[in-house]
């Protein structure tokens, strides 16, 4: 595990998008408590395309609620580039989420009453501020949806849905972008698509993004994947390939219980 | 079954207590109707028996029948009084004389309100009265007065007061003493009362005759009421008439209950528009309760509960649930029925201690009504209920909108009738007014029907239209169209603010109409600036002293002053109002009359003028005798028309001289218009005609404004009063509207969730709730502003021959109305927008 400890503070800053440190998070209390995440330390390069792994309860999207600042930590220090978010109150942890973060989730979670563009729009227009005309043409013209601006999401496939739902995330050009199972609710070529377009927004504008999800195929399009397993990290790869991710996959799933006895 | 409902209840205690709000709402006016009816018909009865308690038979004057009330009074005559007192079976008899008088206060002005003034003599016994302070009056020129008196003119023993009659003229008496009545009671049923000796009281009532008011006769032991009539009947003579006590008591009851009984429907209808309002609330909440239950009511079903366990089950809550809130409504109720009773009867009629009644019917039609309304209104959201599948228990409940288009053509439909019986009442298309009336009025009432059917159809629009007022702000454009996401929903909620908001805004539209078409009836027609006259409201006609004309006729700057004499007079056997003047020219010239036939510029005595209507009722035309009497004349008198004016409600009616006031039931003037020259201060001149004024302390002068103020006074009681509608109609709207965010909030948790995670702050989504929750509130106001206005457009065109020819908005009630809507949405929103800022994020979006 190279990444385990962390390494130096100057490194992290120019290195490094998010940064948990030494992370606890637990559940509940006395005999109910659950462990959600044990010590965890982690880094996501800048300009990277992570992707988190894991069997169901492993703590994975906990990691990832706790890195955008969705959740909070019991012990240990999460960083987004280099502001520390541990500890910030509500609104500061809100602007964050708005100037720094773009969420991608599982049901696309676009709202009913705009239209694709006002949807699109929807992070500029709570924070209040402009949107930068030109970027957002670029992610609209990436996404092909031009054609599709004025429509209401009840009007729209769910590929259409989440490529809309990865224009919102992007059209701030957040620090990172956080994205829950973003095919869990696509067909195979919807999936491609939107996973294609992650890709390609890491190669060509430079985006970070940190991605939960079970799929190794998905898992692939990544740089790099980090495996959790009850709670800690227990593989990191880099460079997979859906055969790699499988087998690394069925590799700690036998080793889960070591790395439970060695700490 | 049974188990699962009460302990889903208890886990949603909070959304119960709401819901049950309206229902203890509308079986609380229900059955505080009832009570208050109840309590104050039996508190009045206990009022009315004490009135000659004790007597068995009362002798009372043959009313006769006058125009008005005679100045004055027939009395029972002394023979009258001595044949019955020497009657075999007669224990007792005692006298009352009593009628109206004025009376005047600290302040230098009569005494005026809504019940009378009254003179009585000491030694009545009609009414028990307990000495508070001082003794009884024993010669002519001491008075006992009322506890009531004393406070509202402001005097206290040993002060002097001064009291007239129309027979009498202004005496100072010594106030020896202050009674008050049993209970406590300052006033008796709010008449004030001025007790003098028996023949200073015959002064001031029969003009010194030796007359009475009533005999109170009790029978000696063993003999009935019936005997003691039967005995006394044929004892009277033809001025007197006599009732047993029963009798008399019984049509004092009658009296009394037909006013309480008012009152009951006033509230009965309050408690009705609540009930009918709840409706909407109940399946509202019932349908809210389903959503947020129905993974629950779908798991029951897959583990094999049948469609009816389901149905029982809903039904079952709603049974408990109305019980609970009837229960507790009818209690409140009754709490408040009392509480009202004491109020009404205090305030209104000084009743002090009140009888509280509890009818049956109270708690029962309560519960009845409570029960029935909760249980049918959970009807339809628990068939709904039961017909969720399954597999809704595994899956994201997907909601989808039952079309409005039914509604809506139903709606449409009805409204166009509707507006097709408006249109026809008001083109008078059918032949009897009457029938043009109806039309209009069931018009108007299927237009406000229709419209509510329509309210979904309307919202997007009208919605979307209300919401550009938040436009500057993001979370008020996500708000606003979060308004108008459920039409059907936002018109449920919205529609129990209308309901309210179109009554209050039709009645007040009508009754600022009429206010303005006096107005502009007295701008067009009237030129006089200032008129000098009493209040409407005092207890006898409130007149002055014509000398004070001349003083007034001398003042700078008055152009012309006419003074007017009034009596209902009685013209070959028809009632007709005459008037009477020194300034025939100087009356039609200030009220803008015009004579039509012959002249009235000097009508001598004799001679006497009409308007065209008048004449052509008796069929007189010029040159023509009519025979008059006047309400204080012996001898009628002929007179010969010499004049016929043209129609003008303001001078319509006889003009005689002034020799003939004598026998006016007000022998002075009652009312003069002071014409204020060309350039002269109209205020120097009210000031100079107020010091003229100063010991004339019935009348007072006001200009234009004041005068129509005065006339209108009741139209503003009125239009009070139906603010309580609204009142009441706020409260349900604020809980409805609860129910509908609280909705809205949990359906959109995961939305809410998403736009926090991806930055929007607390502050935001409050913002975004509220703008919800106003724009719905705001939505039914402005509807039912729209709705009344065009109501109270349609009775005031029906009613325009009738003189209400002036169409008047009232702004500032509207701008209320809709301020109050504002209002009604940020109270509303407070607890669903603070549920919606703590949103757990995690929970609204996480799915693993």
């Amino acid at each position: 595990m190279p990444l385990a400890n962390p390494p130096a503070p100057q490194i992290t800053r120019t290195r490094s998008a998010v940064t948990a440190s030494n992370v606890w998070r637990a559940y509940g209390s006395g005999e109910a408590q659950v462990v959600a995440l044990r010590d965890v330390s982690v880094q996501f390069a800048s300009g990277a395309f992570t992707a988190i792994m894991g069997p169901s309860g492993s703590g994975k999207s906990t990691l990832m609620h706790c890195l955008a600042g969705l959740d909070t930590t019991d012990r240990g220090t999460v960083h987004i580039g280099e502001t520390p978010i541990t500890g910030l109150n509500d609104k500061a942890l809100t602007k964050l989420r708005r100037d720094k973060i773009g969420f991608i989730f599982q049901q696309f979670n676009l709202l009913p009453t705009l239209t694709a563009e006002e949807n699109i729009l929807l992070p500029a227009s709570i924070a209040g501020a402009k949107a930068d005309p030109e970027w957002i043409a670029r992610i609209i013209a990436t996404l092909d949806l031009s054609q599709r601006l004025t429509h209401k999401p009840t009007e729209l496939s769910g590929g259409q849905q989440q490529r809309v739902a990865c224009a919102r995330a992007l059209a701030t050009r957040p620090e990172v972008v956080f994205a829950d199972e973003p095919t869990g609710n696509l067909d195979t070529r919807s999936s491609a698509e939107v996973l294609r377009f992650l890709r390609k927004s890491v190669d060509d504008f430079g985006q970070t993004i940190v991605m939960v999800t079970h799929d190794p195929g998905a898992a692939a399009y990544a740089d790099r994947v980090v495996f959790l397993a009850d709670g800690q990290i227990v593989e990191d790869l880099h460079r997979p390939t859906a055969d790699a991710v499988i087998d690394t996959m069925r590799g700690f799933e036998t080793r889960v219980p070591l790395a439970g006895e060695a700490r | 079954m049974l188990r699962a409902t009460l302990k889903g209840m208890a886990a949603r205690k909070a959304r119960l207590i709401l819901t049950s709000l309206a229902i203890v709402l509308g079986s609380a006016f229900i059955a505080s109707a009832l009570v208050l009816t109840s309590s104050i018909k039996a508190t009045a009865a206990d009022l009315n028996s004490s009135s000659y308690a004790g007597a068995d038979v009362i002798v009372e004057p043959v009313e006769p029948e006058t125009y008005g009330d005679r100045v004055v009074r027939d009395g029972v005559t002394p023979e009258t009084l001595a044949a019955v007192r020497d009657a075999e079976h007669v224990e007792k008899v005692s006298t009352t004389v009593s009628w109206m008088v004025n009376a005047i206060g600290s302040d230098g002005k009569i005494l005026a309100g809504f019940t009378a003034t009254l003179a009585v003599n000491w030694g009545d016994e009609s009414t028990a009265r307990e000495l508070r302070e001082g003794r009884a009056p024993e010669t002519d020129q001491e008075v006992a007065v009322s506890a009531g008196f004393a406070e509202q003119a402001g005097y206290g023993l040993g002060d002097s007061v001064t009291a007239y009659s129309l027979t009498t003229d202004k005496t100072e008496y010594e106030i020896v003493g202050i009674y008050g009545y049993p209970g406590g009671r300052d006033t008796y049923a709010g008449a004030t009362e001025l007790a003098f000796t028996t023949a200073e009281a015959q002064r001031l009532v029969f003009d010194g005759a030796d007359r009475y008011s009533a005999l109170a006769v009790t029978a000696t032991e063993g003999t009935s009421q019936e005997e003691l009539l039967t005995e006394i009947e044929p004892l009277l003579g033809d001025e007197a008439d006599a009732v047993t006590w029963d009798a008399y008591i019984a049509e004092e009851n009658a009296e009394s209950a037909e006013a309480a009984d008012l009152v009951g429907y006033f509230l009965l209808g309050f408690g009705l528009i609540a009930v009918f309002v709840s409706v909407f609330l109940i399946a509202n909440t019932f349908t809210i309760v389903i959503a947020g239950r129905l993974k629950e009511i779908a798991m029951m079903r897959a583990i094999g509960a049948g469609r009816g366990q389901i149905i029982r089950s809903v039904l079952a809550e709603a049974l408990l649930l109305g019980a609970v809130a009837s229960v507790v409504g009818t209690a409140l109720g009754i709490a408040a029925g009392a509480g009202l009773t004491t109020a009404v009867a205090n305030s209104f009629l000084d009743m002090g201690e009140t009888t509280l009644a509890v009818p049956v019917s109270a708690p029962l039609a309560a519960l009845a009504v409570g029960i029935g309304v909760t249980v049918l209104s959970a009807l339809v959201p628990a068939v709904r209920a039961s017909k969720t599948p399954p597999v809704e228990a595994m899956r994201e409940a997907v909601k989808t909108d039952k079309p409005i288009t039914l509604l809506t053509v139903t709606g449409a439909g009805v409204t166009a009738a509707g507006g097709a019986g408006i249109a026809l009442g008001l083109a008078e298309v059918f032949d009897a007014d009457r029938a043009n009336l109806v039309a209009a009025a069931v018009g108007a009432g299927a237009v406000f029907i229709g419209i509510t059917l329509l309210t979904a159809w309307l919202s997007k629009p009208l919605v979307s239209l209300l919401g550009l007022l938040w436009s500057w702000s993001f979370a008020g454009k996500l708000g606003r169209r979060n308004a108008s996401r459920n039409p059907r929903r936002t018109a449920v909620t919205a529609a129990a603010l209308m309901i309210g908001v179109t009554l209050v805004t039709a009645t007040a539209t009508l009754l600022t109409s009429v206010k303005a078409s006096l107005n502009a009836y007295f701008d067009d027609n009237v030129k006089a600036e200032l008129f000098v006259s009493g209040p409407p409201t005092s207890p006898v006609p409130a007149s002055f002293d014509p000398a004070v004309m001349d003083d007034i006729r001398a003042l700078d700057g008055v152009a012309t002053a006419v003074e007017l004499y009034y009596d209902p007079a009685t013209i070959d056997g028809t009632e007709q109002y005459v008037n009477a003047t020194t300034d025939f020219d100087g009356i039609v010239d200030q009220f803008g009359g015009t004579v039509d036939e012959g002249s009235i510029s000097n009508l001598q005595d004799g001679e006497i003028a009409a308007n065209r209507s008048a004449a052509e009722q008796l069929g007189v035309g010029i040159g023509d005798t009519v025979t008059a009497s006047f309400t204080r004349g012996t001898e009628p008198h002929e007179f010969t028309l010499v004049a016929i004016l043209d129609d003008n409600e303001n001078t319509d009616g006889w003009y005689v001289t002034t020799a003939y006031v004598e026998e006016f039931y007000t022998p002075k003037p009652t009312q003069a218009l002071v014409d204020v020259a060309d350039g002269a201060s109209v205020e120097a001149v009210t000031a100079d005609v107020e010091a003229v004024l100063a010991d004339q302390p019935e009348v007072s002068v006001l200009n234009h404004d004041d005068f129509l103020a005065q006339i209108t006074v009741f139209f503003d009681f009125a239009i009070i009063a139906i603010q309580l509608l609204l009142g009441l109609a706020m409260i349900v709207a604020v809980i409805g509207v609860i129910n509908t965010l609280v909705l809205s909030v949990l359906e959109r948790t995961r939305e809410l969730g998403m736009l926090r995670a991806i930055g929007m702050t607390r502050g935001q989504t409050t913002r975004m709730v509220t703008v919800e929750s106003v724009t719905i509130a705001l939505f039914g106001a402005a509807l039912g502003v729209a709705v009344g206005l065009g109501l109270g457009w349609v009775l005031q065109q029906a009613l325009a021959e009738t003189g209400i020819d002036v169409f008047a908005v009232p702004t500032a009630l509207i701008a209320g109305y809709l301020g109050a809507a504002v209002l009604v949405g940020l109270l509303a929103a407070i607890a669903p927008a603070v549920r919606a800022s703590k949103v757990n994020i995690l929970g609204a979006i996480a799915y693993e």
